[in-house]
């Protein structure tokens, strides 16, 4: 069993919002991740999935050093890399890169493809010729024409543009790659072609995933391991087959029930959860779940439960799992 | 070769290349009635600055004490002052005087401003807070009187006219560009630089300041027109430049004396400085519509 | 088409202005709902689904023009009408719901008063009497605790919640078609799964024709009793739901269908298709789809094929009846 090329322990992460110059009074806490821990082994592809504000973005931009947890620690290749208001960009440089969901955002308007793809390596030290042919390569890799590089990001198409992200990502050839949510924005028959590209670089490449969506099925396309976020916390992790065929928490069951099939025959599992997703400043105490749960009972509204190893690399936080 | 079988590298479907960015952005200029105006004023007033040495009839400083107060005749186009100086000649320089003096401003302050305004808006904390508090009580002056003040305690000429109204004009640069960078910073591409491991130096070089530029530019087109102003006002007052050098204001304060009996100083020297704001306000209008995206939107 | 059709869309170009010229943007779209029917129109972006609503509502702005072809709303042309006599029956017999329930919303008006705000304008209610009603339409769309809901603002609410505030303001009126563009394409799945839920309760029990335009083809098969494909302006494919599903007759339909992923089964490897969707100033010639199909001929790219109908069915393709076709081997 070969060492976890990256470690997540403990990861959490507060934002104030409000305050300002009249005082604190009118800042709510809002806890975005509260005690995220889970390992990624060289070579694997982890689903973090989950609906608008479980955290699994702000998971992201911890693991790529935009921002620095308020607990926690993530060690990435045995080096540390960020640890409770603090981050080590260096240590991280041109190993962990990520891939953004909006094409047309993600790209500055006023640089040349050339020069975005470029971008990591010149800031590795590497000259700016043997960059464009790198460029070229990697423009070949992802399926566009190197001929191409000195045109600007909005002669391309969404599709285009985003293949365009994943050569940024790859060209200081990176160990462990971040995707957040990076075929979201795409159409669905592109969506296919850039699912196709990744699971490809992956192979070629002898990459590690982080792929973040909000889509079960894309994340069951192309993840080996799966862990289901809501309201701030892993509430299930498993294998993609386990986590699918035997869901054990109530969330995930719910979660796999909604989403609808392409095929006028499937009807849900389960019944559709009721509710709302709770305020993120303001947790429910107990199992953040349990508002929404049918099986809630007494202990589930007083004691948060924590997440346990059920089954060989099944874990679920649940009082009542099954 | 990572391509799949049997799907081939995309074409990259460009923009509708019926015109080119440049193109587009011609005929639009074409079609905005104040940019054209705009322009050919400035460009009217820019080529009579550039050649005033060359093609002003007279020198500027020939005195003429016979001649004083004539009125425009054949040999002086727009008659003499009361020292009998071709008021066309001293005019012509006077618009080269107050436009070097504006541009030479301007190009300080959008330095100064950008700089400043990026880096407190990138970067923050306690750089933020300074830059941010000296605007303030900047603004807080009347910008006239901070001008004099420096006249007291520097002197008065030109080099004082150039410092302090850069003084009184590098705030609201730098407040637009702060406004501008604060909503740039939390941009993707932006998080994309810094993973991609480029140091915050570059970060605003390459990435916010090539993106802030456009409503800068407008801010400046229009900027011209209150610096000139500003230096009218206080040669005009006495302060400014001084003589013999033409400056517009000073010639409307000579030109007031003699208002009634002959007002061609006063006259022309006003409608030259009123061509000046007039073209680059309308430029910066022009400007202003052809740049903003949501107007583009066909 | 059938005369006992509640709208019948026939041939409608549409075109938006440039500075440069006209771009025809929908190219001969034809379709019937009939009434308390479901029709789903399903395409991907530039194909003309959202256009073809806003259409439909005469809302395509300054720039937009009907170029030809009629709308027919229970036997009136809804192209010809005049701007008050839209105002009429937008909101009141014919009502849409949006994609973003955030920007679709007025933030400084209560939600009760917007939803009395279209009571009012269209049925004379008073003030009181509305916003009564709006508050047993809140009840109606499952929003908890409606009545003390009315005075909440916008900004107050989830984005599930907007949205049922959007369709209180649809239903209001009973309208006989609803239009949904994307309606649920900005929520979240679980919040997804009770929207569409509450879509066809409200038209099973109020007998409403919905026209629902969607990307998400797990979205039609789970509302839509009959779904059209639109690809680059045209419709390419027309049907029962089941039909279309099970068998497509459409090398695009097949495709899209087979680049899908399933959460109920992992697939080895997604058959994508191959290109991007054509820009509309940019269209290829003949056949629209023929640079991305894999069973293109010579006649694909020479010839535009039109809109055949058999039975209940239609489809765009000169090879629709042919077997044994790449796109339709096996995932």
């Amino acid at each position: 069993m070969s060492a976890p090329l990256l470690e997540v322990r403990d990861l959490a992460k507060s934002f104030e919002s409000g305050g300002g110059l009249l005082g604190r009074r009118s800042g709510a806490r809002l806890q975005a991740v509260r005690g995220v821990s889970f390992d990624l082994a060289p070579g694997e592809t982890l689903g973090l999935v989950g609906e608008s504000g479980c955290g699994k973005t702000t998971v992201a931009r911890m693991v790529v050093g935009l921002i620095a947890p308020s607990d926690g620690r993530i060690v990435f290749d045995g080096v540390e890399t960020a640890s409770a208001g603090h981050v080590d960009r260096a240590a991280m440089r041109g190993k962990v890169q990520i891939v953004f969901q909006d094409p047309y955002t993600s790209l500055n308007p006023r640089l040349r493809v050339a020069e975005i793809i470029a971008e990591p390596l010149l800031n590795l030290g590497v000259s700016r010729q043997e960059a464009q042919r790198r460029v070229a390569e990697l423009m070949a890799t992802v399926g566009l024409q190197p001929e191409h590089m000195s045109r600007f990001p909005h002669a391309f198409s969404g599709g285009q543009r985003q293949r365009i992200g994943i050569a940024r990502a790859l060209a200081p050839r990176p160990r462990l790659i971040v995707c957040d949510e990076a075929v979201s924005a795409l159409d669905v028959s592109i969506q296919a072609q850039i699912l196709n590209l990744l699971a490809d670089i992956q192979r070629d490449f002898a990459l590690t995933l982080l792929f973040i969506s909000h889509n079960l099925a894309v994340v069951r396309h192309l993840c080996h391991r799966i862990a289901v976020m809501y309201l701030g916390q892993i509430v299930e992790l498993a294998g993609e087959t386990q986590l699918f065929e035997a869901p054990l928490h109530p969330y995930t069951q719910a979660l796999i029930a909604a989403v609808p099939e392409p095929d006028p025959d499937w009807a849900p599992a389960v019944a559709e959860l009721a509710g709302d997703l709770p305020d993120p400043s303001n947790p429910p105490a107990g199992c953040a779940f349990h508002a929404r749960c049918p099986r809630a009972q007494e202990d589930c509204r007083q004691v948060m439960p924590v997440l346990r190893e059920l089954a060989p690399g099944h874990h679920v936080r649940c009082h009542y799992p099954g | 070769m990572t391509i799949s079988a049997g799907e081939e590298p995309v074409e990259p479907v460009a923009a509708p290349a019926l015109w080119s960015a440049r193109q587009d952005f011609w005929f639009r200029f074409r079609h905005n009635r104040n940019a054209v105006i705009g322009a050919l004023l400035v460009g009217f007033v820019l080529a009579v600055a550039l050649t005033a040495r060359i093609f002003a009839p007279y020198s500027f400083s020939d005195t003429s004490l016979i001649d004083s107060w004539t009125p425009p005749s054949a040999e002086h186009w727009l008659g003499t002052d009361s020292l009998g100086r071709d008021i066309l000649s001293r005019i012509m320089v006077g618009c080269q005087v107050s436009l070097l003096l504006a541009v030479t401003v301007l190009a300080v302050t959008l330095a100064i401003g950008t700089a400043l305004g990026t880096a407190a808006a990138y970067l923050g904390g306690w750089l933020d807070t300074a830059v941010m508090r000296t605007a303030d009580i900047i603004f807080a002056f009347p910008d006239l009187i901070l001008a004099i003040l420096l006249t007291a305690v520097l002197g008065s000429g030109i080099v004082t006219v150039m410092i302090a109204l850069s003084l009184v004009s590098w705030p609201g640069i730098a407040r637009l560009a702060r406004s501008l960078v604060l909503s740039l910073r939390t941009e993707l591409f932006v998080d994309a630089a810094v993973v991609a491991g480029t140091p915050a130096y570059k970060i605003m070089l390459r990435h916010l300041l090539p993106n802030i530029v456009a409503p800068l530019i407008i801010r400046a087109s229009v900027g011209v027109g209150f610096v000139v102003t500003g230096e009218a006002t206080l040669s005009f007052l006495g302060i400014g430049i001084q003589e013999p050098t033409p400056s517009l204001g000073g010639m409307i304060r000579d030109g007031l004396v003699a208002l009634r009996t002959d007002p061609y100083l006063a006259l022309s020297a006003s409608a030259a400085l009123a061509v000046m704001i007039i073209g680059f306000n309308l430029l910066g209008d022009g400007f202003r519509d052809l740049l903003d995206p949501r107007i583009r939107d066909r | 088409m059938t005369s006992d059709a509640m709208l019948a869309v026939e041939g409608l170009d549409v075109s938006f202005g440039q500075l440069r010229g006209r771009i025809k943007v929908l190219d001969g779209v034809s379709f019937a709902i009939a009434p308390g029917e479901v029709l789903g129109l399903v395409g991907e972006s530039g194909s003309g689904k959202s256009v073809t609503a806003l259409a439909l509502m005469a809302l395509l702005g300054e720039q937009g023009r009907i170029d030809a072809g009629q709308i027919l709303f229970e036997g009136r042309d809804l192209a010809g009408l005049s701007p008050a006599e839209m105002l009429q029956i937008r909101g009141r017999a014919i009502s849409m719901i949006f994609q973003e329930p955030t920007t679709s919303l007025n933030p400084v008006l209560p939600v009760g008063f917007q939803i009395a705000e279209v009571l009012i304008a269209h049925l004379g209610m008073g003030r009181t009497e509305a916003l009564r009603q709006a508050a047993s339409l809140m009840k109606q769309v499952g929003i908890p605790a409606a009545a003390e809901r009315v005075g909440d603002y916008p900004h107050q609410m989830s984005g599930g919640m907007r949205q049922r505030v959007m369709i209180a303001m649809a239903i209001a009126c009973r309208p006989r078609l609803l239009i949904a563009d994307e309606p649920t394409t900005a929520l979240d799945v679980t919040m997804q799964a009770q929207i569409l839920r509450l879509i066809k309760e409200l038209q099973t029990r109020e007998g409403m024709a919905v026209l629902m335009i969607t990307h998400d083809l797990g979205v039609i098969a789970r509302v839509a009793h009959r779904v059209a494909v639109m690809y680059a302006g045209q419709i390419v494919e027309s049907g029962p739901v089941r039909d279309i599903f099970r068998q497509p007759r459409h090398p695009y339909t097949r495709m899209l269908l087979r680049s899908i992923p399933r959460v109920g089964r992992r697939q080895t490897r997604l058959r994508a298709i191959a290109g991007t969707t054509p820009s509309a100033a940019a269209m290829p010639s003949a056949c629209r789809f023929h640079p991305r199909c894999p069973d293109a001929i010579a006649i694909c790219r020479s010839q535009a094929p039109a809109l055949e109908t058999t039975e209940d069915r239609q489809v765009r393709c000169w090879r629709a009846d042919d077997s044994g076709l790449i796109s339709q081997e096996a995932g």
